[in-house]
Parts: structure tokens; C-alpha cells; sequence
């Protein structure tokens, strides 16, 4: 068995709408100086330890455990996992 | 004697603020929109509570980057009265005119209460109206204000005499220690080493009437009298 | 009507011939999706018009009655207060933070719109039993929260509210929201454009494919995932709400905005269409004036889209470039897009080809549908009980009474609205039976809604009658006299006989409780197919009333706290045998039958009158209304209110029941529980005399405990903060928290 580190991020559809993006782009990057910013999206990060065999079982366990538990509400978001060895 | 409050895109305390200074204590005051720049003329400052800019990304944070933060700066510099309420207090920190952070609430709900607040420091202006140890009681309304500084910064905090506020019971009589949202020694207020820059996460315009108290006091009055007779001097 | 079917539209035959008659030619796809959604159910009430006429709805305060975005009453020295309800049922049931949180924000855009400042909100929730189901818990948690950070992010106090939970509420939540503005009767603005050439500002967000539910005829433009991200999922925005609230009202002060009109079911096409029918003008709209969030938007999809927040303006000619400043002030975005004409239609053009053209009348005004009625089987076979048997231990039962999620303390819900942003709320959540604001003139404002399924399930005629005389109740127990009311009524299928004939008794018995107290409807909705497609299960009967009153001056504010140690205790009104429906019944027995409590109309009027009449001569000193749970639950509140207690007789109780669990748990109505001083008591028992209201003394106010009597027995004897303890922190325990 070995130690994965797994990144699990929830982000809102890019279909749907996303006030605080927004509002961060326009009122605080791009009124400040920031002319290149072309978009923000916010995410929440879970960043997990997880024991598996390896990497693709690792993958696989995140994306039940996001479907199982409502990590993430299928409706409004969806996730996406990245998977590293732990040092 | 004129008093300033601050209006950002989100504010929602600035009325009940202005009827408090207006009404109640017969001193002028007025509304300032977030990109006014001309505020040279006021004795001093209030930022009031409410949710800028929606709390988004932090409360308080793209507020501390609004035009008329340097001129509150400059207020500051030139030791006028700064008083931060709830998201004040909030927009205070993130511009650096007070130590510390407010974080999420340690019960991850937003809590709105009455609680009792303990007058550390009675020697500050906004305080001196005031005894040490005297309690007040006001309602708190937030989400992220868990009141947060490392120890090295506590202790500056503790040396300087800039606590003026602690959480305590809600219930009169009780002495216990009552932390309602997870700050770091109950700290409910803090001011700058001049003293002349205060927040504090409890509302005391919501205290400044006896009829809206459920305690039938007004005790919440006595910041804002506070201030306005240390401006008169 | 192949075109209707493939277009994914409801109309019906009879609709579209309708439709066709009035436009003397067929219309094209645009007209019929514009129709569609202005015609549904949601947006034209078809089905319920014709019953909600039995409404009254004037009165001596009455300035703008059902038929606005919100109805208006006076309170005096020109200031009114607009109020209005609204629910977001379904969407609440799927994503319950997103639903509620936007049910917030509908009901706020109507109090907008008619020219008022957003004062207050009550959340009226119901949910499955969260003793039994995590969904439920995740539903309660959910919608809760929504509805705080969507509250308070504007700034507006949730000063009250109800939960209500039931096993018929568990696929099919109900969230309701009523607020209330404040405003000068001179501000009061209307949703018309009665001026040709007044320009039609659209202000606020963006205009995207939100709420469409995957309808067919955008098919060509769909690709294979957007079918799902086309959900009824609304994205909650206060910020932009909050900097609307202000805007508008600062928009209002220039004196040259002529119209209003918040955008929300229906859309544009619903929107445009109202304000031209009520101005009866016409209204020039381009399409391509109208910002977007994505593109290549159908036409169709422009004029039905529910994109939040937006709002309609009819701006005086000339004055455009004034007014948008202020929304550029709060950087709203905002386009002209069409203006006000001298004829009766609603014209759609893009690029300079007209899309559709519809007589405003036509489209804002559907053919109502008559709905057959007939009283289901159930109702006279679950009259009937057989007898039970009595409690051995009372003081056990009425903690276990205490600790039911529909009578304990609320506090776990009201902790998380900010409910004194504004500094007028001077009764507090949790403090009395209605929320109590002041207002600027001096005067105060009580608000309490009330509504009880289980009643209203057993006799739709009388649960719906005593959800009014409820409320009414709560509204003078602070001393305020009601002025006017917002009724909600909620029910499954009304294509379903027996669910149709349910609405007609339920709006009978608000009709003529209404009518009997005078207090006028000024404003509500109906809310139709609240069932679960899987069971075919409709929710129980869910009609809530929200009475609105008035108090003149700050002596006769009331409250249910015990003030003093050997002060009377007084019951009024009479506790009589009617279990069914009751907490008792249904929560400790499982039993769902029995007779529900009846209301007496005419006694109800002289107990109105007395009461405030005994209240404004300074004979009480404190009273709180009894409901469910009856006497018991009613004297464990004034002690836990005030930390003092109560020793009371039941044999004093005036009542004909036989049973001591019926004499403490019984919900009759016309009851209250009032304390005075000793030297007024016998004036107190005269007036009531006087008006043929049964009231009799039963004890007296202590400072030891809770201590119930029965035939020379202490059935009951407990220290007040025993059974605090239970009633504070049950709904607490059971979310998992203390």
C-alpha cells in the first residue's frame, strides 16, 4: 500500500454563475491595477492523505467517496481529482 | 463637530449608525460613499457593520483596498477617532490599522446574540465614558469573527494596552468566562498603540437605545459619547 | 399543438384556441413560449382565481390590495408598509441553500418594487421529521443557511418565523418567505407604463439560460451536457440584491422613475408584459439591446429566462441619463431597451425585424380553467378514535412534549439570522408570540404567520380558519390590533378533485374568518402541485396566513414573561375535547384522526375586543396565546420566559373535558393565559364577562417551580429550569450541536 496524496477540487459548473469570482476580478484585481485578469472562478481545495494500491485505485476511491458522500452537489458543481505519491 | 460614516457597496449598519450620532445624540454626521475622497473636514471616522462587497474572498478585504483607505489612513495618521463595527473592525485589520485577524466563527455558523462585553481598557478615547470591568451588553451578528493574533503579537497587544474589550456572560451577574465565537482570549475589541483606532465585533448602535435592549439599558451609547467629548476637548 | 408539444411547452388545447381567437392568426414560436410561461399555473393563477375572489380585501388600512407585486397597508402619518409572501418550494427541495436563498431574494424584489424599503423577513419552513431522517436534518440545515447568508449579506432582519415538521413534508419541503417594507405612502410606485415614450431600463444581472428546464425547442442550440446544467438551479447573489435595494431607493428619490416591475417567473416576457397591461400602453422592446450572459441565445430563451436580479424601470423621458447614474453609482449594469408606445401591444424586435407582437391584455391576462372538487373518503373515516389510555407520569409527558421539534425552542434557526440589523426590532425571536418593530411615527408593527398541516389535513375547512385565528391570536397577545393579512396556500395536484376540493374549503374558512374578524387580504399566493412524483403522495394541506398589526402606542406592547411573584394566573376561553391534529395525538400517540379544533367566529370577535380592550386599561401584565400543546406547553413557556413559576388548579380550567391530558393538551382555540396584579383581577374577569368570554383564575405566579393541580394532586412539580433545559436545546441535540 502506499500514501497518495489526492487533491479534491469543487468548483461551480462553468455554465454557472459565480458572484464572488466576479466581484474578486472586478472589484479587487482588476480596479487595483490588474488589467491582465480575464476571469476568477473560486474552488474549494480538500487536500486528503489516502492509503491505496496505487494511483489509479487512489483516483477511483476519491471519485466514489465525492459521488457517495456529497462532496460535491452534482447540480450546481463538480470536482476534479489529482493524485500524487506522498514523500 | 462632524462625524463621518463610511458607506462601501455592502454596508448595512450606516443608517442605524447616523440615527444613533443624528438622532439620539444630536451631533452631526453623515453618510460618505467608499470613493469620496474629501473627508479632510470630519473629526473622525466610523466604518460601520454590514457585509462590503458581500464577504467575498474575506470580509473585509477588498474594502481595505477602496479609495478612501488613504484618507482614512491619513485620518489615522492625523490621530482623529477611527472606530471599525463589525465589518469596520474587519476592514480595519485587512488595512493594517489594526494587529490581528478575524476569522471564521469556531461554530461555523453565523451567531446573532446578545453577550455581555467587558471594558479592559477604560482609558482609551472610546472607552473613557466608561470604568475598567464595567460591563455592557450588546448583540453580536457575524460570521467571521473569531478574533485571531499569534502569541508574540499578544503579548505587544497585552503591553501596549490595546485589549479594550472581552467577551462575558450574557447573563447579568454571572462573571464567568463566555467566548461566543472562538477568539483567542475572548477579545471582542482591540485598538492601535496610539488608542486613537478602535473595532470592536459587537454592535454598539444596536445598544444605544433602552427600548430595543432586551436588558432595558442603553450602555452601547457610551463609545460613541465617548468619542464626541474626546473631540470636544 | 404539435408545435406546443414540440416545443416542450403545457399549453392546452383550449389555451392555444384561446390564444389564436384573440390574436385572429396563428401564433409563431416566440408568442407561444411567451404565452406559455405567462399562462402557467405559477404566474397566472388560473386554477385559483376564481376561488380567492371569497377573499376580502378592503379595509380601513387597506392602500393596495391583492392583484401587486406586494399589498400595501396604512400605519399612519403617511407612512405605510408593503407586504408580501413568496415560496420556493421545489427548487428548496433539490438545492436546498441555493432555493431558499433565492426565495429570499424573490419576496425582496417585490417589497422593492412597489417603491418600499426591505424591513423584515419571516421564514415559514417545513420539513419531514428530523427525529427520523438525515434527509430532512440536510434539508432543515440547508435551508437555514441559505436563507441567513442570503438575509444577511442585505441587511434585511429575519425577526421571526415558524418550522413545522411532518412525515408528508419529507420529499416536498415548503419554504416560505414573507417581508415587509417601510415606506411614504407618496412613494408607493406601480408596475406600469402608462407614459408613450418612457423608456424601459433593464438594471442587475445578466440575462442568461438560467430556469429553463430543458425545454425541447432550445434543442438546437443545446450541446449534450448543458441539458444538465440547465437545471432549476439559481445562483443566490445578495451582493447585487443589497446594491439593488439601494440603487432602486435612491433611483425612487429622483422623481422621474414612473414604473416598476422585479423580473422573476416568467421572466422578461412576464415582466413586460404586466407593466404594459396595467399602464394598458403598449411596449417597444430590442432584443438585441438586452445584455447576455452567453451567447447565441435564442429569442425564446431571452424573453423567458429567470436570471436573477433584474429589474424593470420606466424612466420619465429625458431623464434616462440621470437615473442610470445612480445605477452606475452601485455598478449595476443597465440598458435601454425599448420604450413605452401609444398602442396596446407588446412588440419583440431584433435587429429591426419584429419576432412578436401580442396584445399586452391577451398575454397578462389567461382564461381561467375550472377545476372539478369532491371531498375525499378519508376525512369522515378518520374522525373516529377509540379511547386511550392517560398518562401515569405527567411531568415526563410534558417534557416530552417540550422536546418535540414543532413546540421546542426555536433558537437553533434564529441564532443564525441577524435579526436587529435596521435597530427596529424591539420584540426579539424567541421573546413573544409575534415579532414586534417600531415605527418611525411612534407606532409599532407586530408580524406572526402561523399555519398547522396536521389540522388542516383532518378538516382543510377549520385547520385553515384556526391557522388565521392562530395568528391572529399571537398578534394581539403583544397588543396589536390586526390590520390585514398575506395568505399562503399550499396543496399537490389541483387537477386531483379531492385536492381541489381541499383549496376551496381551506380559502372558505380564511374567507370567512376574514370577513367575520375584518381583517382584509391584502396579498398572498397559491402554490399548486406540491406532491412526489415517485409516491404520488401530496403534501398535508399547508395554507399560512400571516396576520399583520398594529400597536399605537409603547404602554400597550405585551409580552408572555411572568413580571411578578403572586401576581393571578387566568385562563380565558374555553379548553374543550378536539385532539385531533394536536401534538398529543400525533407525536405521542401516532394517531392522525380525531376532532380538530373548531373556530367560533363570533366568539373570536368579542375575545379580540376584550382582550385589547383589558390591555389598553392596563389590566394585564403579561399573556401568551395558547396552541399546539395546549395549557401545559403554554405555562411551561411564560415560566421559561421569565425564570418565575406558576401554581395553577386545573379544576379552575373553564372546559368540558373529562380527561386531565385533554384539559393540558387539548389546541382549542380562543385561549390565552394572562397574568395580572391581585387588585385587578375581578375588573379583568368582569370585562370578560361582559363580552361573553369565558375566564376564570386558576393560580398564581411563584418563585419555585412549575406546579400543575389536579383534584387536590400536584400532578406536576418542577423546577422551571428543568424543563427549560428540555425545551432550549432539542432541536440543537437533535442537528447534532448543544
Amino acid at each position: 500500500m502506499t500514501m497518495f496524496l489526492v487533491d479534491i477540487t469543487i468548483e461551480n459548473k462553468p455554465t454557472i454563475r459565480d458572484p464572488e469570482g466576479e466581484v474578486i476580478e472586478k472589484d479587487l484585481m482588476v480596479r487595483n491595477g490588474y488589467q491582465q485578469i480575464r476571469g476568477v472562478r473560486t474552488a474549494k481545495l480538500l487536500k486528503l492523505k489516502l492509503e491505496a494500491k496505487n494511483e489509479t485505485a487512489a483516483k477511483e476511491i476519491a471519485a466514489k467517496m465525492c459521488d457517495d458522500l456529497r462532496i460535491y452537489n452534482p447540480l450546481v458543481s463538480m470536482c476534479s481529482i489529482s493524485v500524487r505519491v506522498s514523500d | 463637530m462632524k462625524i463621518a460614516i463610511v458607506v462601501y457597496p455592502g454596508s448595512n449598519c450606516d443608517r442605524d449608525v447616523l440615527r444613533i450620532l443624528n438622532n439620539v445624540l444630536n451631533v452631526e454626521a453623515k453618510l460618505i460613499w467608499h470613493t469620496d475622497k474629501n473627508i479632510g473636514e470630519f473629526d473622525g471616522i466610523i466604518l460601520p457593520g454590514g457585509f462590503s462587497y458581500g464577504d467575498y474572498l474575506r470580509a473585509g478585504v477588498i474594502a481595505a483596498y477602496s479609495p478612501i483607505m488613504e484618507e482614512i489612513k491619513n485620518m489615522a495618521r492625523e490621530e482623529k477617532p477611527v472606530l471599525g463595527i463589525c465589518n469596520g473592525f474587519q476592514i480595519l485589520v485587512e488595512a493594517g490599522l489594526l494587529p490581528g485577524a478575524l476569522l471564521r466563527n469556531i461554530g461555523l455558523k453565523f451567531i446573532c446574540k446578545w453577550v455581555g462585553v467587558k471594558v479592559e481598557n477604560s482609558d482609551t478615547i472610546f472607552t473613557r465614558h466608561m470604568k475598567k470591568d464595567d460591563v455592557q451588553y450588546m448583540p453580536i451578528a457575524h460570521n467571521e469573527g473569531r478574533y485571531f493574533i499569534d502569541e508574540d503579537n499578544l503579548k505587544e497587544l497585552k503591553r501596549h494596552n490595546q485589549i479594550v474589550f472581552r467577551y462575558t456572560s450574557p447573563n447579568k451577574g454571572e462573571l464567568e468566562d463566555y467566548n461566543p465565537n472562538g477568539s483567542v482570549e475572548g477579545i471582542a475589541g482591540v485598538c492601535n498603540d496610539k488608542g486613537n483606532v478602535m473595532g470592536l465585533m459587537p454592535h454598539p448602535e444596536r445598544a444605544s437605545e433602552k427600548l430595543l435592549s432586551p436588558y432595558g439599558d442603553n450602555s452601547g451609547i457610551n463609545i460613541f459619547s465617548s468619542i464626541i467629548s474626546s473631540i470636544g476637548e | 399543438m404539435e408545435r406546443v408539444k414540440e416545443l416542450g411547452l403545457n399549453l392546452t388545447e383550449e389555451e392555444v384556441a384561446a390564444l389564436r381567437a384573440s390574436l385572429g392568426r396563428d401564433p409563431n414560436d416566440l408568442e407561444l413560449a411567451m404565452v406559455d410561461s405567462e399562462w402557467s399555473e405559477h404566474c397566472s393563477y388560473k386554477s385559483s382565481k376564481q376561488t380567492l375572489k371569497l377573499l376580502p380585501t378592503e379595509g380601513k388600512h387597506v392602500v393596495l390590495g391583492p392583484g401587486h407585486d406586494a399589498g400595501v397597508l396604512d400605519v399612519g402619518d403617511n407612512w405605510v408598509i408593503a407586504a408580501h409572501i413568496e415560496s420556493h418550494n421545489h427548487p428548496s427541495a433539490i438545492d436546498p441553500y441555493g432555493g431558499s436563498a433565492t426565495g429570499v431574494g424573490g419576496v425582496l424584489r417585490d417589497i422593492l418594487c412597489i417603491g418600499t424599503r426591505p424591513i423584515a423577513l419571516l421564514d415559514l419552513l417545513r420539513f419531514g421529521p428530523i427525529t427520523q431522517s438525515q434527509h430532512s436534518k440536510w434539508l432543515f440545515r440547508n435551508v437555514v443557511r441559505g436563507i441567513s447568508d442570503y438575509g444577511n449579506c442585505v441587511g434585511v432582519p429575519t425577526v421571526g418565523g415558524e418550522v413545522e415538521f411532518d412525515e408528508s413534508f419529507e420529499r416536498n419541503c415548503l419554504v416560505d418567505v414573507v417581508s415587509v417594507g417601510l415606506g411614504k405612502r407618496s412613494d408607493i410606485i406601480l408596475a406600469e407604463a402608462k407614459y408613450p415614450g418612457d423608456a424601459i431600463v433593464l438594471v442587475g444581472g445578466l440575462t442568461g439560460r438560467d430556469g429553463m428546464h430543458g425545454s425541447s425547442f432550445a434543442s438546437a442550440t443545446l450541446n449534450e451536457n448543458s441539458d444538465m446544467d440547465r437545471s432549476a438551479v439559481q445562483i443566490p447573489d445578495p451582493f447585487t440584491k443589497k446594491l439593488i435595494i439601494e440603487a432602486t431607493l435612491e433611483a425612487l428619490k429622483t422623481g422621474h422613475v414612473r414604473g416598476l416591475k422585479d423580473l422573476g417567473g416568467g421572466g422578461l416576457s412576464c415582466g413586460l408584459s404586466e407593466i404594459a397591461d396595467r399602464g394598458k400602453k403598449g411596449i417597444d422592446v430590442d432584443l438585441s439591446k438586452i445584455p447576455l450572459r452567453e451567447h447565441n441565445m435564442d429569442p425564446l430563451e431571452v424573453m423567458i429566462s429567470e436570471s436573477q436580479e433584474r429589474m424593470l424601470f420606466v424612466i420619465e423621458q429625458g431623464w434616462e441619463k440621470e437615473v442610470c447614474s445612480i445605477f452606475d453609482k452601485y455598478r449595476l449594469r443597465n440598458a435601454l431597451i425599448g420604450r413605452a408606445t401609444e398602442n396596446t401591444d407588446l412588440e419583440i424586435r431584433k435587429d429591426g425585424v419584429t419576432l412578436a407582437e401580442i396584445p399586452s391584455a391577451v398575454l397578462a391576462n389567461a382564461p381561467l380553467i375550472s377545476r372539478k372538487s369532491k371531498k375525499p373518503n378519508y376525512i369522515d373515516s378518520l374522525a373516529k378514535i377509540t379511547a386511550l389510555k392517560q398518562p401515569s407520569d405527567y411531568l415526563a409527558m410534558l417534557k416530552s412534549i417540550l422536546a418535540l421539534p414543532n413546540i421546542s425552542s426555536k433558537r437553533w434557526v434564529y441564532e443564525q439570522y441577524d435579526h436587529e440589523v435596521g435597530i427596529r426590532t424591539v420584540t426579539k425571536p424567541g421573546q413573544a408570540g409575534a415579532s414586534v418593530l417600531r415605527l418611525p411615527n411612534g407606532k409599532f408593527l407586530a408580524l406572526r404567520a402561523d399555519g398547522n398541516s396536521r389540522h388542516s389535513f383532518l378538516d382543510p375547512y377549520q385547520g385553515s380558519a384556526g391557522a388565521m385565528a392562530e395568528a391572529s391570536r399571537n398578534v394581539i397577545a403583544v397588543g396589536a390590533k390586526p390590520i390585514g393579512m398575506l395568505d399562503h396556500i399550499q396543496f399537490g395536484d389541483p387537477g386531483n378533485p379531492e385536492v381541489f376540493w381541499s383549496f376551496e374549503q381551506s380559502v372558505k374558512g380564511i374567507a370567512d374568518y376574514s370577513r367575520s374578524l375584518e381583517i382584509p387580504c391584502i396579498g398572498g399566493k397559491v402554490s399548486f402541485y406540491n406532491e412526489d412524483k415517485f409516491t404520488n403522495k401530496a403534501i398535508k394541506p399547508s395554507p399560512v396566513i400571516t396576520v399583520i398589526g398594529l400597536i399605537d402606542q409603547q404602554k400597550d406592547l405585551m409580552g408572555p414573561k411572568f413580571c411578578g411573584e403572586s401576581n393571578v394566573i387566568l385562563v380565558v376561553g374555553m379548553t374543550r375535547s378536539e385532539m385531533g391534529g394536536s401534538e398529543y395525538y400525533e407525536e405521542i400517540h401516532r394517531i392522525t384522526g380525531g376532532q380538530t379544533p373548531k373556530v367560533d367566529f363570533e366568539y373570536e370577535k368579542r375575545l379580540h375586543k376584550s382582550v385589547l380592550a383589558a390591555i389598553k386599561l392596563g389590566y394585564i401584565k403579561s399573556i401568551d396565546d395558547c396552541s399546539k400543546g395546549g395549557l401545559a406547553v403554554t405555562l411551561a413557556e411564560m415560566c421559561i420566559q421569565s425564570e418565575l413559576g406558576a401554581t395553577v388548579n386545573l379544576d379552575q380550567v373553564p372546559t368540558d373535558c373529562i380527561r386531565l391530558d385533554e384539559i393540558l393538551f387539548s389546541e382549542s382555540h380562543g385561549r390565552f393565559i394572562i397574568e395580572a396584579e391581585q387588585n385587578r383581577c375581578e375588573k379583568l374577569k368582569l370585562l370578560f364577562k361582559e363580552n361573553n368570554v369565558p375566564c376564570e383564575d386558576i393560580g398564581f405566579v411563584n418563585n419555585s417551580g412549575l406546579i400543575i393541580k389536579s383534584n387536590g394532586k400536584e400532578i406536576i412539580n418542577v423546577k422551571v429550569d428543568e424543563v427549560r433545559a428540555e425545551w432550549s436545546l432539542s432541536i440543537s441535540r437533535l442537528m447534532g450541536e448543544s
